[in-house]
Protein backbone atom coordinates (compact mmCIF):
# COMPACT_ATOMS: atom_id res chain seq x y z
CA UNK A 1 0.00 0.00 0.00
CA UNK A 2 1.06 3.39 -0.76
CA UNK A 3 1.24 6.49 1.76
CA UNK A 4 -2.20 8.02 0.79
CA UNK A 5 -3.43 6.07 -1.78
CA UNK A 6 -5.85 3.47 -1.28
CA UNK A 7 -7.83 0.67 -3.40
CA UNK A 8 -11.78 0.49 -2.07
CA UNK A 9 -13.44 -2.70 -3.01
CA UNK A 10 -15.46 -5.38 -1.96
CA UNK A 11 -14.99 -7.65 -4.83
CA UNK A 12 -10.77 -7.41 -5.56
CA UNK A 13 -10.78 -11.23 -7.46
CA UNK A 14 -12.94 -9.52 -10.29
CA UNK A 15 -11.33 -6.47 -10.74
CA UNK A 16 -8.36 -8.36 -11.10
CA UNK A 17 -9.43 -10.80 -13.28
CA UNK A 18 -11.05 -7.85 -15.53
CA UNK A 19 -7.83 -5.57 -15.30
CA UNK A 20 -5.87 -9.10 -16.82
CA UNK A 21 -8.05 -9.80 -19.52
CA UNK A 22 -7.01 -6.14 -21.23
CA UNK A 23 -3.53 -6.71 -20.20
CA UNK A 24 -3.52 -9.87 -22.03
CA UNK A 25 -4.17 -7.78 -25.23
CA UNK A 26 -1.10 -5.63 -24.80
CA UNK A 27 2.09 -7.23 -25.26
CA UNK A 28 5.08 -6.20 -22.93
CA UNK A 29 7.48 -6.41 -25.13
CA UNK A 30 8.03 -7.65 -28.81
CA UNK A 31 9.41 -11.22 -28.62
CA UNK A 32 10.50 -11.88 -32.37
CA UNK A 33 12.56 -15.16 -32.80
CA UNK A 34 12.79 -17.69 -35.17
CA UNK A 35 10.42 -19.69 -33.70
CA UNK A 36 7.40 -17.49 -33.23
CA UNK A 37 7.91 -14.47 -35.98
CA UNK A 38 5.95 -16.55 -38.39
CA UNK A 39 2.86 -16.52 -35.43
CA UNK A 40 3.50 -12.90 -34.24
CA UNK A 41 3.25 -12.14 -38.48
CA UNK A 42 0.35 -13.71 -39.12
CA UNK A 43 -1.35 -12.31 -35.64
CA UNK A 44 -1.05 -8.66 -37.11
CA UNK A 45 -2.10 -9.67 -40.19
CA UNK A 46 -5.27 -11.19 -39.36
CA UNK A 47 -5.63 -8.60 -36.76
CA UNK A 48 -5.70 -6.25 -39.56
CA UNK A 49 -7.92 -8.42 -41.59
CA UNK A 50 -10.64 -9.31 -38.96
CA UNK A 51 -10.93 -5.76 -38.22
CA UNK A 52 -11.80 -4.93 -42.00
CA UNK A 53 -14.47 -8.14 -41.83
CA UNK A 54 -16.29 -6.49 -38.63
CA UNK A 55 -16.19 -3.23 -40.49
CA UNK A 56 -17.62 -5.02 -43.38
CA UNK A 57 -20.34 -6.79 -41.58
CA UNK A 58 -21.66 -3.62 -39.58
CA UNK A 59 -21.54 -1.73 -42.57
CA UNK A 60 -23.51 -4.72 -44.06
CA UNK A 61 -26.09 -4.42 -40.72
CA UNK A 62 -26.68 -1.00 -40.75
CA UNK A 63 -28.01 -1.30 -44.29
CA UNK A 64 -30.04 -4.31 -43.93
CA UNK A 65 -31.78 -1.86 -40.80
CA UNK A 66 -32.32 1.07 -43.19
CA UNK A 67 -33.86 -1.68 -45.55
CA UNK A 68 -31.48 -0.66 -48.82
CA UNK A 69 -31.08 -3.89 -49.38
CA UNK A 70 -32.78 -6.10 -51.66
CA UNK A 71 -33.34 -9.39 -51.16
CA UNK A 72 -30.97 -10.53 -53.95
CA UNK A 73 -28.29 -8.37 -52.28
CA UNK A 74 -29.12 -9.79 -48.35
CA UNK A 75 -28.22 -13.43 -50.12
CA UNK A 76 -25.21 -12.51 -51.82
CA UNK A 77 -23.94 -10.75 -48.62
CA UNK A 78 -25.06 -13.45 -46.54
CA UNK A 79 -23.00 -15.71 -48.64
CA UNK A 80 -19.81 -13.39 -49.00
CA UNK A 81 -20.06 -12.82 -44.84
CA UNK A 82 -20.21 -16.42 -43.81
CA UNK A 83 -17.39 -17.30 -46.29
CA UNK A 84 -15.34 -14.78 -45.18
CA UNK A 85 -16.13 -16.19 -41.63
CA UNK A 86 -15.15 -18.98 -42.15
CA UNK A 87 -12.03 -18.73 -44.06
CA UNK A 88 -10.88 -16.59 -40.87
CA UNK A 89 -11.80 -19.28 -38.27
CA UNK A 90 -9.37 -21.74 -40.94
CA UNK A 91 -6.92 -19.61 -40.66
CA UNK A 92 -6.69 -18.83 -37.00
CA UNK A 93 -6.95 -22.83 -36.78
CA UNK A 94 -3.66 -22.75 -39.17
CA UNK A 95 -1.22 -20.29 -36.68
CA UNK A 96 -3.25 -21.07 -33.67
CA UNK A 97 -4.57 -18.40 -32.82
CA UNK A 98 -7.45 -17.33 -30.63
CA UNK A 99 -10.15 -14.74 -31.42
CA UNK A 100 -8.99 -12.74 -27.79
CA UNK A 101 -5.39 -12.62 -29.58
CA UNK A 102 -6.73 -10.78 -32.75
CA UNK A 103 -6.07 -7.12 -31.11
CA UNK A 104 -3.89 -4.64 -31.22
CA UNK A 105 -3.22 -1.49 -28.48
CA UNK A 106 -2.94 2.05 -30.05
CA UNK A 107 -1.57 3.80 -27.02
CA UNK A 108 -4.07 6.64 -25.98
CA UNK A 109 -6.06 5.52 -28.95
CA UNK A 110 -7.21 2.26 -27.19
CA UNK A 111 -7.36 -1.07 -28.23
CA UNK A 112 -8.32 -1.77 -31.73
CA UNK A 113 -11.12 -3.79 -31.62
CA UNK B 1 12.90 17.10 -10.62
CA UNK B 2 13.59 14.10 -8.51
CA UNK B 3 15.58 11.72 -9.90
CA UNK B 4 18.15 8.45 -8.70
CA UNK B 5 21.52 8.24 -10.51
CA UNK B 6 22.88 5.02 -11.39
CA UNK B 7 25.41 3.14 -13.70
CA UNK B 8 24.30 -0.20 -13.77
CA UNK B 9 21.09 -0.90 -16.41
CA UNK B 10 18.13 -2.12 -13.62
CA UNK B 11 17.05 -5.17 -15.18
CA UNK B 12 14.73 -7.06 -12.62
CA UNK B 13 12.26 -4.27 -11.41
CA UNK B 14 10.29 -5.68 -7.92
CA UNK B 15 7.03 -4.37 -6.64
CA UNK B 16 9.03 -2.40 -3.70
CA UNK B 17 11.02 -0.21 -6.30
CA UNK B 18 7.33 0.16 -8.14
CA UNK B 19 6.14 0.91 -4.37
CA UNK B 20 9.09 3.18 -3.61
CA UNK B 21 8.65 5.35 -6.64
CA UNK B 22 4.71 6.11 -5.46
CA UNK B 23 6.06 6.77 -2.14
CA UNK B 24 8.51 9.24 -3.47
CA UNK B 25 5.61 11.20 -5.48
CA UNK B 26 3.10 10.65 -2.73
CA UNK B 27 5.69 12.56 -0.11
CA UNK B 28 6.63 15.11 -2.25
CA UNK B 29 2.52 15.94 -3.14
CA UNK B 30 2.05 16.75 0.21
CA UNK B 31 4.38 20.00 0.17
CA UNK B 32 4.25 20.51 -4.29
CA UNK B 33 2.14 20.66 -7.25
CA UNK B 34 3.68 17.61 -8.88
CA UNK B 35 4.10 16.08 -12.64
CA UNK B 36 4.65 12.55 -12.10
CA UNK B 37 6.40 10.68 -14.86
CA UNK B 38 6.00 6.97 -15.34
CA UNK B 39 8.08 4.45 -13.28
CA UNK B 40 11.63 3.52 -14.66
CA UNK B 41 11.75 6.43 -16.93
CA UNK B 42 15.43 6.43 -17.76
CA UNK B 43 17.48 9.13 -19.38
CA UNK B 44 21.03 9.18 -20.61
CA UNK B 45 22.53 11.56 -18.25
CA UNK B 46 22.12 15.25 -16.77
CA UNK B 47 22.52 16.99 -20.03
CA UNK B 48 19.34 15.22 -21.69
CA UNK B 49 17.58 16.23 -18.50
CA UNK B 50 18.19 19.74 -19.07
CA UNK B 51 17.61 19.45 -22.27
CA UNK B 52 14.30 18.06 -22.18
CA UNK B 53 13.30 20.77 -19.28
CA UNK B 54 13.92 23.34 -21.40
CA UNK B 55 11.87 22.30 -24.40
CA UNK B 56 9.05 20.84 -22.53
CA UNK B 57 9.41 24.32 -20.33
CA UNK B 58 5.85 25.89 -21.54
CA UNK B 59 4.78 22.29 -21.16
CA UNK B 60 5.68 22.01 -17.55
CA UNK B 61 3.95 25.34 -16.96
CA UNK B 62 1.03 24.73 -18.14
CA UNK B 63 0.64 21.60 -16.08
CA UNK B 64 2.36 22.60 -12.60
CA UNK B 65 -0.78 25.81 -12.99
CA UNK B 66 -3.63 23.31 -13.92
CA UNK B 67 -2.52 20.50 -11.59
CA UNK B 68 -2.09 23.07 -8.47
CA UNK B 69 -3.98 21.32 -5.57
CA UNK B 70 -5.48 18.63 -7.15
CA UNK B 71 -5.60 14.90 -7.58
CA UNK B 72 -6.19 12.51 -9.30
CA UNK B 73 -9.08 9.32 -7.96
CA UNK B 74 -9.83 5.81 -9.87
CA UNK B 75 -13.00 4.30 -10.36
CA UNK B 76 -14.03 0.78 -12.33
CA UNK B 77 -17.45 -0.59 -12.12
CA UNK B 78 -18.64 -4.04 -13.09
CA UNK B 79 -21.68 -4.65 -14.08
CA UNK B 80 -23.90 -7.80 -14.60
CA UNK B 81 -23.15 -8.26 -18.35
CA UNK B 82 -24.62 -11.60 -18.95
CA UNK B 83 -28.25 -10.77 -17.03
CA UNK B 84 -28.07 -7.24 -19.25
CA UNK B 85 -27.12 -9.33 -22.61
CA UNK B 86 -29.90 -12.02 -21.62
CA UNK B 87 -32.83 -9.29 -21.21
CA UNK B 88 -32.02 -7.80 -23.83
CA UNK B 89 -32.15 -10.83 -26.06
CA UNK B 90 -35.83 -11.93 -24.37
CA UNK B 91 -37.00 -8.29 -25.05
CA UNK B 92 -36.00 -8.54 -28.62
CA UNK B 93 -37.88 -12.46 -28.75
CA UNK B 94 -41.11 -10.38 -27.41
CA UNK B 95 -40.63 -7.67 -29.38
CA UNK B 96 -42.26 -8.48 -33.09
CA UNK B 97 -42.17 -5.18 -34.24
CA UNK B 98 -38.79 -4.72 -35.62
CA UNK B 99 -37.72 -5.47 -39.47
CA UNK B 100 -36.39 -9.31 -39.47
CA UNK B 101 -34.70 -10.98 -42.86
CA UNK B 102 -37.53 -13.38 -44.39
CA UNK B 103 -36.25 -16.99 -43.49
CA UNK B 104 -34.69 -19.10 -46.53
CA UNK B 105 -31.67 -20.10 -47.81
CA UNK B 106 -28.72 -20.52 -45.88
CA UNK B 107 -27.16 -17.21 -46.67
CA UNK B 108 -30.04 -15.59 -45.39
CA UNK B 109 -30.55 -17.58 -42.21
CA UNK B 110 -26.76 -16.03 -41.40
CA UNK B 111 -27.80 -12.76 -42.04
CA UNK B 112 -30.60 -12.96 -39.57
CA UNK B 113 -28.57 -14.25 -37.16
CA UNK B 114 -26.16 -11.56 -37.55
CA UNK B 115 -28.27 -8.97 -37.21
CA UNK B 116 -29.94 -10.17 -34.19
CA UNK B 117 -26.57 -10.24 -33.10
CA UNK B 118 -25.70 -6.40 -33.93
CA UNK B 119 -28.80 -4.91 -32.58
CA UNK B 120 -28.35 -6.78 -29.20
CA UNK B 121 -25.08 -5.16 -28.89
CA UNK B 122 -26.36 -1.76 -30.19
CA UNK B 123 -28.58 -1.91 -27.12
CA UNK B 124 -26.27 -2.98 -25.14
CA UNK B 125 -24.04 -0.51 -25.65
CA UNK B 126 -26.97 1.93 -25.21
CA UNK B 127 -27.58 0.95 -21.89
CA UNK B 128 -23.90 1.28 -21.11
CA UNK B 129 -23.72 4.66 -22.29
CA UNK B 130 -26.82 5.20 -20.00
CA UNK B 131 -25.57 4.13 -16.60
CA UNK B 132 -22.17 5.47 -17.32
CA UNK B 133 -24.00 9.07 -18.27
CA UNK B 134 -25.74 8.41 -14.77
CA UNK B 135 -22.52 8.21 -12.61
CA UNK B 136 -20.57 10.17 -14.49
CA UNK B 137 -23.02 13.74 -14.29
CA UNK B 138 -22.64 12.54 -10.62
CA UNK B 139 -18.86 12.48 -10.13
CA UNK B 140 -18.86 15.42 -12.80
CA UNK B 141 -19.66 17.46 -10.40
CA UNK B 142 -17.10 17.00 -8.17
CA UNK B 143 -14.29 17.06 -10.28
CA UNK B 144 -12.42 19.35 -12.62
CA UNK B 145 -11.13 16.80 -15.48
CA UNK B 146 -11.97 13.33 -16.17
CA UNK B 147 -10.96 10.70 -18.39
CA UNK B 148 -13.44 7.40 -19.08
CA UNK B 149 -13.08 4.60 -20.88
CA UNK B 150 -16.44 2.58 -21.86
CA UNK B 151 -16.68 -1.61 -21.80
CA UNK B 152 -12.86 -2.35 -21.85
CA UNK B 153 -14.29 -5.82 -21.69
CA UNK B 154 -17.86 -6.59 -21.64
CA UNK B 155 -18.14 -6.68 -17.45
CA UNK B 156 -15.83 -3.88 -16.87
CA UNK B 157 -18.61 -1.08 -17.52
CA UNK B 158 -16.11 1.74 -16.49
CA UNK B 159 -12.44 2.27 -16.13
CA UNK B 160 -12.60 6.33 -15.65
CA UNK B 161 -10.06 8.42 -13.85
CA UNK B 162 -11.32 11.87 -12.06
CA UNK B 163 -9.12 15.35 -11.37
CA UNK B 164 -10.26 15.88 -7.91
CA UNK B 165 -9.19 19.52 -6.13
CA UNK B 166 -7.61 18.25 -3.04
CA UNK B 167 -10.47 20.23 -0.67
CA UNK B 168 -13.02 18.28 -2.44
CA UNK B 169 -11.97 14.99 -2.41
CA UNK B 170 -13.58 13.77 0.30
CA UNK B 171 -16.72 15.11 -0.95
CA UNK B 172 -15.90 12.53 -4.12
CA UNK B 173 -15.71 9.99 -1.85
CA UNK B 174 -19.40 10.31 -0.82
CA UNK B 175 -20.61 10.99 -4.29
CA UNK B 176 -18.68 7.11 -5.11
CA UNK B 177 -20.65 6.11 -1.87
CA UNK B 178 -24.06 7.27 -3.02
CA UNK B 179 -23.94 5.59 -6.59
CA UNK B 180 -22.37 2.42 -5.32
CA UNK B 181 -25.18 1.81 -2.87
CA UNK B 182 -28.19 3.36 -5.99
CA UNK B 183 -26.59 0.81 -8.27
CA UNK B 184 -27.12 -2.94 -7.11
CA UNK B 185 -26.01 -5.97 -8.55
CA UNK B 186 -22.77 -3.66 -10.23
CA UNK B 187 -19.18 -3.90 -8.70
CA UNK B 188 -17.46 -0.46 -7.59
CA UNK B 189 -13.91 -0.21 -7.12
CA UNK B 190 -12.70 3.23 -6.31
CA UNK B 191 -8.85 4.12 -5.55
CA UNK B 192 -6.66 7.50 -4.77
CA UNK B 193 -6.13 9.87 -4.18
CA UNK B 194 -3.29 8.79 -6.77
CA UNK B 195 -0.52 11.93 -8.04
CA UNK B 196 -2.25 13.51 -11.37
CA UNK B 197 -0.56 10.32 -13.45
CA UNK B 198 -3.32 10.47 -16.16
CA UNK B 199 -4.06 14.46 -16.24
CA UNK B 200 0.07 15.87 -17.69
CA UNK B 201 -0.45 16.61 -20.85
CA UNK B 202 2.64 17.34 -23.06
CA UNK B 203 2.20 18.75 -26.44
CA UNK B 204 5.72 16.57 -27.53
CA UNK B 205 6.89 13.36 -26.92
CA UNK B 206 9.70 13.13 -24.31
CA UNK B 207 12.43 11.46 -25.65
CA UNK B 208 13.85 8.87 -23.25
CA UNK B 209 15.90 5.60 -23.88
CA UNK B 210 15.14 2.36 -21.64
CA UNK B 211 18.76 1.32 -21.86
CA UNK B 212 20.87 3.38 -20.35
CA UNK B 213 24.95 3.92 -21.18
CA UNK B 214 27.28 5.06 -18.36
CA UNK B 215 25.37 7.28 -16.04
CA UNK B 216 21.50 7.51 -16.00
CA UNK B 217 18.64 9.00 -14.04
CA UNK B 218 15.77 7.30 -13.01
CA UNK B 219 12.95 10.18 -12.68
CA UNK B 220 10.68 10.76 -9.90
Amino acid sequence: MTINGVVETDFPEEFIEEMEKTNDVLPKKIDANPENVEKGLSKLVLTLIELIRKLLEKQAMRRVEAGSLSEDEIERMGETLMKLENKMKELKQIFGLEDEELNLNLGPLGDLM
Amino acid sequence: MVVREFSEPVRNVTKSDVLAHEEVIERLMEYFTVLPVRFHTVFNGKDDIFSMMQSYYKDFRYNLDRLYNKVEFGIKVIWPADKIKKSIRNSHKKSKHEMTIPDGSLNKKFMGKKLEKYRINQEFEKKADKFINVMDIFFSKFAVEKKLKKLKTENLLLDAVYLVEKDRYDDFKEAFKHIKNSHTGFKFLLSGPWPTYNFVICQRKVTCSKIPSKKTYLIN
